[in-house]
């Protein structure tokens, strides 16, 4: 906080200097001239105020570094990027210095290479040779650039080891283990921690040799986004705690793939695999979702993955346990079930972790035996055109369209929690754009400031009709975004608040400026939603409630929106899921199926991108992928679903909603003027409940689904959370 | 000639006649490989005889017929380490006729090779599961 | 067996004995650099934290009614949005007002400052001005850096160890004094010096030491600056530049100017 309050106030006095904002200046200034500098003798043409290290970027040459980092503010204290610059006595720190006119930049000359030697001998000076036992070993910085640049013999004559520099280690919670005597003072976490982050519990303290990086007090780094600092880390001294000492990473397999339980945003990561087994978890680049960050949730719930899971087929025996049973046994119970009773007694229950395949699948299968009552675990208003129109149901400006917003009205939403990453993304553009954000809903923390309206329902309306002192501000910007969390359009008025977000939105649209400008936005908790949604499944449960059925289809529902006391006693349930949870425990018939790790899947984000997660370990024991489980029970019941391959499969996908199998694109959504129009219609009161999302603190936020329910490292995390 | 050829008809009835004529030899064959014509020298209590005749070229000199019990299902390490170490020519006294020094460390009972069949050890696993299964809770 | 031999094994024995009295030592000789100077001091502070019964969370702290608005003129000295630049000064106001910065008082002036604590802690452990820990009534603190050694710095902290009775980085048990041994403190000319609290006392020989030490004890006050009668870093015999008076501005310039 300590720097970006200041840069802040800048911007603020910048502002009031100068009554045209920047962004309103960009548009009409002309471009400023590009200047000329030579790279090794090639000639390049760069944007003034461009640094050396940028410039040198720019015709491919990568000089080393530590402690810059493209989306951290510069520090420039590693001194590892010294090169020479023409007539320059003394080599300059190219990530901080910007270029002039004419500069003769010569990254490779003697000069330059003796510069990086120098800084690399008296890094490693003091950095332990415990590279063996080090877990950053083999994608270490400090150990390739020592490699690649250091000198090939050492001056280091100290073998009795009177004393090399040591310091104490720190204890910063169950997911990062520090081993404070490899840092090399980069200060990367440090910025991270107050620039992304937002949390400043990470600092250096001391001064000159005995300088440590460290927390002060001993105390958890208690952020949603903390494991990124082990990226981060150019060597080992932050590293993961619950990977610790289990495998290297050229032992393991990496398979690029897309997250669900970082909830909507599906953000990208590599699972490293060994042996069958998934090691851990990384983020991959994706400008557009994740940057190159992840929640702590996609990172370490991997553990989940290995425990309470589902092997075996079990049916319900004579006594009522449910025992092991084989796949044959168990689809024929299920298939007897399914033909004995009508059609319009069989509903399904689609959960938050399921795929489109899965969805697609049940749904075809369910249809073909008569039933409609197909419904998804989250609720979403039905009322007037309810999930009919995609633009009700989508985060339809995108994650990085929050970059070009000015102002944000987030409604009963903890994005924080719900979303870390678009919580990071609100975060980035508060800081450098001046975006500023109002909350209607509880007060929580979202690491910046904002303006809070107040928890009341009310307010809504106030601001729908111009009525509240806020509706000034909210016409008068030009990029408004209105944020409404599923769990407040969940709550029983639910249909009322998405009417008046509607109106407001559609009152919104007409002042921004830009025509295809979107406003509404509805941020979702589950990585399933949208496909289901997109599929044409019904949200929320109150029509199984309403018409009980005979058998329930549970396709990985774990929350217990419906009970054993919903349903009538004589029915019959099936599980079809990866993981014994609550969810589990009162069915018939138990069909396991696979993680997000160990099946070609397609999920939509809730900005309606199209993913797909890839295979990167075979499912456990006789698990198997869910569509396959489904055209399996498909066939023994007489009813086979017409594809037998993943192919088939896309092809039905494509054919239902074709924007399932465009992977990697957003499908944008229309018809808001309609759906505003439409949204008229809706006749639910307010309730008098204050707006309250379900996740309020840090300790909310790490168990939200089955997989990190069953995941030790996540109850850690709860625990140490706690004792703060 | 006819001297030579009435020595070999002589030794191949001799020999048929030793194993026990035409269904003996049957047997023999069936589970060996050639008939032979040899001393017994004894049998252990497992009911392995042991033969020897030093016609034959050293090393096929003395041989084992194993226990007829066993059917076809016998291999080496059906001899207990007495005779193993006559019949492998660590030396030429028989159990017969010197029995093996009582020590402590020879087992009393003499087992075979388990290897491959069900009976083999496996020892217990040390390392965890990768997965750890769920496991439904007993109603009633 | 080799190891189960005896006289084998006290060869063994043997040899690892000999290696650790011997040969290090000859390894240790022949060492050409040794690459880490600052060996620890002990008068040092450590830059965590570590609760102590003195010092802890819970530890009270408040700035007294005068204090505070003193701590609101510093702020005020700074643009609004930069009150953070005020976290030395009032750090500093802590330390005159208990004596030394507690990390209650470091979190106080955080929230105060309306800074995040880390940069606070950041602050007050980079200047070793700062106590984090108590120190005594008098905090006497010795310059041991080459001009004040080479002008028997050594004699003057021997004779603080043996009065005081404790060692550097100590405090006496009635809370009287607090010994710390320092780098320059930039008052070589009149070298040896020792600080205490805010003032200087210069040009020390051991029996200056022993005074103001007895002074000290008996509650009164020594007059701080050279005990040895000169004035600041005036000449110990007298001026011997400027003793006259300086020629005007006009001396020695061309008459037509």
């Amino acid at each position: 906080m300590f720097r970006l309050s200041a840069s802040r106030v800048w911007q603020l006095s910048h502002k009031l200097t100068a009554p045209l904002g920047a962004r309103a200046n960009s548009g009409t200034s002309p471009a400023p001239e590009k200047i000329e500098v030579f790279v090794d003798d090639q000639p390049v043409y760069v944007d003034p105020g461009t640094t050396v290290l940028q410039a040198c970027a720019q015709v491919g040459i990568e000089i080393p570094r530590f402690c810059y980092h493209d989306r951290l503010s510069v520090a420039g204290n590693c001194r590892m990027c010294l090169v020479e610059v023409e007539k320059s006595v003394k080599p300059v720190a190219a990530c901080a210095m910007p270029v002039m006119k004419g500069w003769r930049i010569k990254p490779n000359s003697e000069m330059s290479r003796k510069a990086r030697e120098g800084v690399m001998e008296f890094l490693l000076m003091n950095h332990p040779l415990d590279c063996p036992i080090c877990d950053q070993g083999g994608e270490c910085d400090l150990q390739d650039q020592s490699m690649a640049f250091g000198s090939d013999r050492s001056r280091f004559v100290d073998n009795q080891f009177t004393g090399k520099r040591a310091v104490q280690d720190k204890n910063v919670g169950p997911l990062i283990k520090t081993i404070m005597t490899r840092c090399i003072h980069c200060t990367r976490c440090i910025r991270f921690a107050s620039e992304i982050a937002g949390v400043d519990d990470l600092g250096t303290t001391g001064r000159g040799g005995s300088m440590e990086v460290g927390t002060y007090i001993e105390k958890m780094f208690a952020s949603e986004l903390s494991g990124n600092i082990i990226d981060l880390c150019p060597v080992g001294a932050l590293t993961s705690k619950p990977y610790a000492f289990t495998s290297r990473p050229w032992e393991t397999r990496k398979t690029e793939s897309v997250d669900i339980l970082d909830a909507s945003a599906s953000s990208n990561i590599v699972v490293s695999t060994r042996g069958g087994e998934v090691m851990r978890i990384l983020p991959r680049l994706h400008e557009d979702i994740n940057e190159e960050w992840i929640s702590d949730k996609t990172r370490f719930a991997y553990d989940g993955l290995k425990r309470q899971r589902l092997t075996v087929p079990m049916v319900k025996s004579e006594e009522g346990n449910l025992v092991p049973s084989d796949w044959q046994e168990a689809l024929q119970k299920v298939a007897i079930q399914l033909n004995t009773v009508d059609g319009s007694e069989i509903a399904a229950i689609a959960g938050g972790l399921a795929d489109a395949e899965a969805l697609v699948s049940l749904k075809d299968f369910l249809n073909r035996l008569g039933s409609e009552t197909l419904c998804t675990e989250e609720v979403f208003p039905m009322d007037a055109s309810g999930t009919d129109l995609r633009s009700n149901y989508l985060l339809n400006t995108s994650i990085s369209g929050v970059e070009e917003a000015d102002l944000v009205l987030l409604v009963g939403t903890n994005p924080r929690f719900e979303a870390p990453l678009f919580n990071a993304r609100l975060r980035k553009n508060w800081i450098h754009n001046d975006l500023e954000v109002a909350m209607v809903g509880s007060k929580v923390d979202l690491t910046f400031d904002y303006e809070h309206l107040g928890d009341s329902v009310d307010i809504l309306q106030e601001l729908a009709s111009g009525k509240h002192p806020f509706s000034q501000k909210l016409s008068s910007a030009k990029r408004p975004m209105v944020v409404v969390g599923s769990g407040a359009l969940q709550r029983e008025d639910g249909a009322a608040i998405h009417s008046a977000l509607t109106s407001i939105s559609q009152k919104l649209r007409a002042g921004s400026d830009s025509s295809d400008w979107k406003v509404l936005n509805v941020l979702h908790r589950v990585a399933s939603q949208v496909a289901a949604l997109d599929l044409g499944y019904q949200a929320g449960v109150d029509a199984i409630r309403a018409n009980p059925p005979k058998v329930l289809y549970l396709l990985g529902a774990d929350e217990g929106t419906i009970t054993r006391e919903d349903l009538p006693a004589d029915c019959f349930i099936v599980y079809q899921g990866h993981h014994g949870d609550a969810g589990a425990i009162m069915r018939m018939s138990v069909l396991p199926g696979a993680a997000y790790t160990e099946k070609d899947a397609t999920y939509i984000n809730t900005e309606g991108r199209a993913q797909q997660t890839k295979l990167a370990v075979s499912p456990p024991g006789y698990a198997r992928e869910d569509w396959k489980i489904i055209r399996a029970l498909s066939e023994v019941s007489g009813q086979t679903l017409p594809y037998d391959d993943i192919r088939d499969l896309m092809h039905r996908l494509t054919q239902v909603s074709p924007n399932l199998t465009r992977y990697g694109e957003v499908e944008e959504a229309n018809f808001f003027a309609q759906a505003h129009s439409l949204a008229q219609l809706v006749k639910t009161k307010f309730s008098k409940d204050p707006l309250t999302p379900k996740q309020t603190t840090l300790k909310d936020f790490y168990m939200t689904d089955s997989i990190s329910r069953a995941s030790r490292t996540m109850a850690k995390c709860i625990q140490a959370v706690s004792k703060k | 000639m006819a001297n030579s050829i009435g020595a070999v008809s002589r030794r191949f009835f001799e020999t048929i006649r030793v194993n026990g004529g035409i269904r003996g030899c049957c047997w023999k064959l069936l589970r060996g490989e050639d008939l032979r014509i040899g001393t017994l020298i004894g049998e252990d209590r497992y009911g392995n005889r042991y033969y020897q005749n030093n016609n034959y070229f050293v090393a096929r000199h003395r041989w084992v017929e194993y226990r007829k019990d066993r059917y076809w299902d016998f291999d080496a390490s059906l001899v207990p380490p007495e005779w193993h170490r006559w019949l492998h020519l660590m030396t030429d006294e028989p159990p017969t006729t010197a029995p093996l020094i009582d020590r402590k460390f020879i087992w009393k009972e003499h087992e075979e090779n388990l290897s491959g069949t069900k009976r083999q050890y496996v020892p217990s696993t040390t390392t965890r599961p990768k997965i750890e299964e769920w496991i439904p809770p007993k109603q009633s | 067996m080799l190891t189960s031999n005896p006289r084998y094994f006290a060869g063994i024995i043997f040899g690892v004995v000999w290696y650790f009295e011997f040969a290090t030592n000859i390894a240790q000789a022949r060492q050409l650099r040794n690459f880490h100077g600052s060996p620890a001091v002990a008068s040092e502070q450590l830059v965590v934290h570590k609760d102590t019964p003195e010092n802890n969370p819970n530890t009270p702290f408040e700035f007294s009614q005068e204090n505070m608005k003193r701590v609101k003129d510093i702020i005020a000295i700074y643009p609004i949005g930069h009150e953070a630049a005020a976290v030395i000064p009032v750090l500093d106001l802590a330390q005159r007002q208990e004596g030394w910065v507690s990390l209650t008082a470091m979190n106080k002036v955080a929230e105060i400052l309306q800074m995040p604590k880390m940069r606070v802690y950041e602050v007050a452990t980079f200047y070793t001005m700062f106590n984090r820990e108590p120190v005594g009534k008098y905090h006497v603190q010795i310059c041991t850096t080459t001009p004040c050694m080479l002008r028997g710095s050594d004699g003057i902290k021997d004779t603080l160890i043996r009065k005081l009775g404790i060692k550097v980085g100590e405090t006496t048990k009635d809370k009287l004094f607090t010994l710390s041994e320092v780098e320059c403190l930039g008052a070589c000319v009149n070298a040896p010096m020792v600080q205490i609290n805010d003032f200087y006392y210069e040009d020390l020989e051991v029996k200056d030491m022993d005074e103001i030490l007895d002074d000290l004890k008996a509650g009164k006050k020594p007059k701080p600056g050279p005990r040895n009668g000169r004035f600041a870093s005036e000449p110990l015999g007298g001026l011997t530049s400027l003793t006259r008076t300086p020629k005007p501005p006009e001396f020695g310039v061309r008459d037509d100017l």
